[in-house]
């Protein structure tokens, strides 16, 4: 989908790329054998209901790109990869792992435009918390079918030197 | 069969690797959560070839495979990273990966470049 579409909320002047944003939906198309649909954002805005993972962005853009969602969801999105359900400790792995796989496709995606970003490893967070820091950030609920909803935030926090 | 260190930051891939490994006769003597146990593990273990995942924390798997190159001349890597960027494919190389594997991985690919690299330079695969 386009990256203008509505289904994305860029509330602020402070927008993180557009295309890396573009790269990142279409790297989590990549890599997730599941229909995916960008829907707005619904609910309370940065609360973490039971899972996130944050992973750092540096290069041409700093920032970070932060997926929010449910064990439920996460877990059928590791069954519908490798072919069995994740729990426990391994779930926690997956989620920063896929995060770190969709990341890294997007630096793929994103080389292949002339520009360059890295990426730090995953921090998972577990738990239900509230998440400062992610105000300017453009945010989409990613409705992935069969499987549920994640809530993704990219921030950009400045332009890296090129 | 090899022998085989496996390096990655997250357990479930160490565990989705060990499997895949394991179902192609090939045996998983170590496995190293970054590149600083890597190093000190390949050292200990001298594993006939080991897979390096590259963003992980303390030292990722770039330098990480420098310093055991840099005392295992003979040392066989295989980078399997969701960075597959061409800049990053000729660092890895250019460190002395043998080859590159980007996440996520087909099971194939892994047991392909795996065996391919063994019958390359000699030892004898499953």
């Amino acid at each position: 989908m386009s990256i203008n579409a509505p289904a994305i909320d860029r509330s602020t002047d402070n927008e993180p790329s557009d295309e890396l944003l573009q790269d990142i939906l279409s790297a989590m198309r990549q890599i997730v054998p599941l229909p995916l649909s960008v829907a707005p954002p619904q609910g309370e805005p940065e609360w973490q209901e039971e899972w996130g993972v944050l992973i750092g962005i540096t290069g041409d853009i700093y920032g970070r790109i932060v997926l929010l969602g449910e064990g439920e969801a996460f877990g059928k999105l590791g069954e519908s990869m490798f072919g069995m359900r994740l729990e426990g400790e391994m779930l926690q792995s997956f989620v920063g792992e896929l995060a770190n796989m969709i990341a890294g496709q997007a630096a793929t995606l994103f080389y292949g435009r002339g520009r360059r970003i890295d990426i730090t490893p995953p921090t998972v967070m577990s738990g239900k918390m509230q998440i400062y820091g992610l105000t300017n950030a453009a945010k989409a609920a990613l409705v992935f079918e069969g499987a549920g909803e994640l809530c993704l935030y990219i921030s950009k926090d400045s332009e890296g030197k090129v | 069969m090899a022998r085989v260190l496996v390096v990655d930051d997250a357990a479930f891939m160490r565990m989705m690797l060990k499997s895949i490994l394991q179902k192609g006769g090939h045996e998983v003597v170590g496995e190293a959560e970054n590149g600083a146990v890597a190093v000190e593990k390949y050292a200990m273990l001298k594993p006939d070839l080991v897979t390096m995942d590259i963003t992980m924390p303390v030292m990722e798997g770039i330098e990480a495979v420098r310093q055991i190159r840099a005392n295992h001349a003979d040392a066989r890597i295989i980078m399997c990273s969701a960075m597959g960027q061409q800049g990053m494919i000729i660092q890895a190389i250019q460190a002395g990966a043998k080859d590159f594997i980007v996440k996520p991985f087909q099971e194939d690919r892994v047991i392909e470049s795996l065996n391919k690299l063994l019958h390359a330079e000699g030892k004898p695969v499953a």
